[in-house]
């Protein structure tokens, strides 16, 4: 029982990590349309800023955070200036989106990789590999306190959503394009400005990401897999939706990992997305098929 | 009530088959048969060259290039005609690799004979595939494959009886080094020229016609009476058999069948790429898209070297083909009308 | 003396495709209710939607008071008078009813009006006021329309464009829904109606405008329209309703 109630922590743990990572992904579908790809890779970016912040200047993870997230920020209206904005137009749009983001998480894949080989790293702050005991259970630190993060974040997101003029824009344009702009919305404002919040959300978690997990230019193909069962799983779009889909997910991986075999705990997450793609293509939590 | 009751129809019908045959024998006219057949029988020839000094290099490009195009041919009949992009591809190169492969290995049965069947097998598990996976269209089926993908390398990792994630070594054949390219060599030129010829003729079938009705709008598709959850399964199956054959005679040319050699991402983004690049759902595309990423790929291994700069520049390669040539270089000069009579095999 | 709304020989399409509207006009008096009429594909959803500012105008000027409306954001001809309730309704499913009223105010900069606004609403519409924290895509067909409709009071327009408010609603509901119509006109907003069940739009409406192929064929009183044996056989069904 005890040893259930580890996992189950263990998993809670890990949960509040990749709900940060899938939150981003699941804004840009929502407003966007844009199946991004390149999500992971651009988490990965985050995760180097981190990194050097804290190799160069000994700066702690959780203080670079910011950082991270700005640049990556940045990075998003760069993208999104120079390859999406164009694309709006497109009839393929979101067959065409979902290539170029492809082509984008090679590009930033390549870039890193060039740029700092592809050797493993990992932001070491003490925390990361502390514990804190309760009885018998065990937490380790790095991991609460990136869920902790991850959580405040997140939570800071959705006030921003349900309450701010432009959080309502957001979501109007989210949820009808057509209607938000009769109404006097700046749709392609809005579009830009969800997409940088989106990236900068990869750049955030990337920092969290950098001392919770040993990370390298190339890791972004494993997580494609596991972010998009997230969002899939929550109904594109649905942020609420993305965070529970985390924590069942890993939850789950957890059990599997450790009643099974730790690397069919990965499988969790593509099984979970290849099912809920085939059997319920507009996700468990979504109202109405989003993809089509 | 038959037609030839309403005066002057049928003058109306004689004219519009004079028309339509006007336009059927300028289409003849523009498309040069001669030229793939020449190209053809150029490689089949090219070996002799062997007997006057060492061409391997060659030989082994143009062999890599036709093991692309039988791959890309193979793609494009799904990605291309039926308009359902896979990223997961790489899949049924690497069930072809193995299942020839081990047979190989264990009865010493030469992979360019059992490639066929490896294609076929993979047309059946691509069948199998294709019912459940193709119920979604879009971004979403662009995912599943992603997911195929996962699953599969995560099976193959750990599968022990086909040497898990290190993989098995094959014998090499015993012929002199100068010769011991050539049977894959003729393989894969020969398997290349029968995708084409295969594309030309599902490209030009009913078949053909209704995948390419599917891909514009396939609930217009389907009212106008095409079956349309069969022929995108069978687009799905064929597509599947020649990534497989290709998949089945790579193993023996590298000698060893390895998880990170069939399964990684690299291997089905260039056959998306070689149809992008030379034009999704042409015939000559996959052939131009193969020679160019082939070419640019040597070109960078050669000066660059390391393999993230590849990833780079190939990511980049995509990126403003997507963006400046959606079409393709086929598709975009045939739209403009100025596509070279050599490339007009549609 | 200029008229409230003067479209005078528009033609617009979508994109760069074909124009749909080719010679459309009609002029618009305060406080009438106008209902335009015509076959499938005549231009009607078109006409409106080019009068918002969805479509852009190739030819020919909207004029609202005089003033040329060519050219603006629909946002700015909202907020210049004219409210626009297209046929899917322009509702937010997953926003409660409060906030698809508040973003019917979305550009107004005076919150406080508009919290007074909301309110003056949901008490006028009772439905609204009781369903106020419920999501739009919850309720029933009726009462989204109710909403869509009761939105556009909001901006205080002076004139509202319906496309269609009885489509996939039950007679009995449509009824209610001409009833919040001609409530509104009563109270000098401009309608400008756009159904497909022309005889019995006609009888609810002031003034009759026939549009077909991209152009307007006829305008004239509702009563006349409605009495004219050409008419009636080409656009009402052939024989006239008791």
């Amino acid at each position: 029982m005890a040893d259930a109630l580890q996992i189950l922590i263990l998993g809670l743990a890990l949960g509040g990590v990749f709900a940060l990572m899938g939150s981003g992904l699941s804004l840009v579908f929502g407003v966007m349309r844009i199946v991004n790809l390149a999500h992971p890779a651009l988490i990965i970016g985050g995760a180097y800023v981190a990194y050097w912040g804290f190799k160069l200047w000994g700066i702690d993870p959780l203080v670079m955070l910011p950082v991270a997230a700005l640049i990556l920020a940045i990075t998003g209206i760069v993208l999104y200036k120079l390859v999406f904005e164009r694309e709006a137009r497109s009839a393929k749009y979101s067959e065409m989106t979902v290539l170029l983001t492809f082509a984008t998480a090679m590009i930033v894949e390549g870039a890193i990789g060039t740029a700092f080989t592809n050797t493993q790293r990992v932001t070491s702050p003490d925390y990361a590999t502390d514990a804190i005991f309760i009885g018998d259970i065990f937490i380790p630190t790095g991991q609460l306190y990136a869920g902790i993060v991850s959580l405040a974040i997140i939570g800071a997101l959705a006030l921003f959503l349900k309450y701010s003029r432009f959080g309502y824009a957001i979501r109007a344009t989210t949820q009808n394009r057509d209607a938000a702009e009769l109404l006097g919305v700046n749709v392609n404002l809005v579009g830009m400005v969800s997409f940088a919040i989106g990236i900068a959300l990869a750049g955030a978690a990337g920092a969290l990401v950098s001392f919770v997990f040993s990370f390298f230019p190339a890791k972004h193909w494993e997580w494609i897999a596991v972010l998009m069962s997230l969002v899939v799983l929550g109904g594109m779009g649905s942020i609420l939706g993305t965070v529970v889909a985390a924590f069942f997910l890993s939850v789950i991986a957890a059990f599997v990992g450790a009643w099974i075999g730790s690397t069919w705990s990965t499988m969790t997450f593509f099984l979970a997305l290849f099912i809920v793609l085939l059997v319920r293509p507009q996700g468990f939590f979504g109202e109405k098929p989003e993809l089509s | 009530m038959s037609l030839t009751t309403l005066d002057g129809t049928s003058d109306v019908l004689d004219a519009r088959k004079t028309y339509n045959a006007a336009l059927a024998k300028r289409a003849d006219r523009t498309r040069a048969t001669w030229f793939p057949l020449l190209l053809l029988a150029l490689l089949l020839a090219f070996p002799a060259m062997q007997f006057l000094g060492n061409y391997n290099y060659a030989i082994h490009l143009i062999l890599f290039t036709a093991s692309y195009v039988v791959m890309a041919s193979g793609w494009n009949i799904l990605g291309g005609f039926a308009g359902y992009i896979s990223l997961g591809h790489n899949v049924f190169f690497a069930i072809g690799g193995y299942f020839a492969g081990m047979i190989f290995a264990r009865l010493g049965i030469s992979t360019i004979i059992l490639a066929p069947f490896a294609g076929l097998l993979c047309a059946v598990v691509g069948y199998g595939i294709g019912q459940i996976t193709l119920k979604v269209r879009g971004p979403s089926f662009i995912i599943s494959s992603l997911a195929l993908v996962m699953i599969v390398r995560i099976l193959f990792d750990h599968w022990e009886f086909v040497g898990g994630s290190g993989g098995l070594a094959l014998p090499a054949n015993d012929l002199p080094v100068r010769w011991a390219k050539l049977p894959y060599y003729y393989a894969f030129v020969v398997m290349a020229a029968f995708a084409v010829w295969a594309s030309y003729k599902i490209k030009h079938s009913k078949f053909g016609l209704g995948l390419r009705a599917l891909s514009k709008d396939e609930i217009k598709a389907e009212s106008a009476g095409i079956d349309t959850r069969r022929y995108k399964t069978l687009a799905f199956a064929i597509s599947a058999f020649f990534v497989g054959m290709a998949g089945a005679v790579w193993g023996e040319y590298l000698t060893y069948i390895r998880p990170n050699i069939f399964l990684i991402i690299l291997v089905s983004v260039n056959m998306v790429l070689i149809c992008i690049l030379g034009g999704k759902g042409t015939v000559a595309g996959p052939v131009v898209g193969a020679i160019l990423i082939v070419t640019f790929n040597e070109f960078f291994v050669a000066t660059l070297g390391a393999s993230e700069i590849n990833i780079l520049a190939t990511g980049l390669v995509m990126a403003s083909v997507l963006i400046f040539f959606p079409l393709g270089i086929v598709g975009t000069l045939a739209k403009s009308g100025r596509l070279p009579r050599i490339l007009n095999w549609d | 003396m200029s008229k409230l709304l003067e479209v005078s020989d528009i033609t617009a399409g979508y994109g760069d495709g074909p124009s749909i509207l080719d010679g459309a006009g009609m002029e618009v008096e305060p406080g009438r209710v106008h209902c335009i009429i015509g076959p499938n594909g005549a231009g009607k959803s078109t006409l409106l939607k080019a009068i918002c500012g969805m479509l852009k105008i190739r030819k020919g000027d909207v004029r609202l008071m005089g003033e040329r409306l060519n050219g603006l954001r629909p946002d700015q001809i909202l907020r210049k008078g004219i409210a626009f309730v297209p046929q899917e309704r322009a509702l937010f499913p997953k926003m409660t009813v409060r906030e698809n009223l508040r973003m019917g105010g979305f550009t107004m900069r005076d919150k406080a009006e508009l919290e007074r606004r909301i309110n003056a609403i949901e008490e006028r519409f009772e439905i609204l006021g009781e369903r106020r924290d419920q999501h739009a895509g919850t309720m029933s067909g009726g009462q989204q329309q109710t909403l869509a409709m009761a939105r556009t009071l909001i901006n205080k327009p002076k004139i509202v464009m319906l496309d269609e408010p009885s489509l996939g609603l039950a007679p009995k509901i449509v009824q209610e829904m001409f009833g919040i119509m001609r409530m509104m006109a009563d109270e000098g907003i401009t309608i400008l109606l756009v159904e497909q069940n022309a005889q019995m739009a006609l009888r609810r409406s002031d003034w009759g405008v026939v549009l077909d192929l991209g152009r307007t064929l006829f305008q004239g009183p509702a009563g006349e329209l409605l009495s004219d044996p050409r008419i009636q056989e080409l656009y009402l069904g052939g024989k006239r309703a008791a």
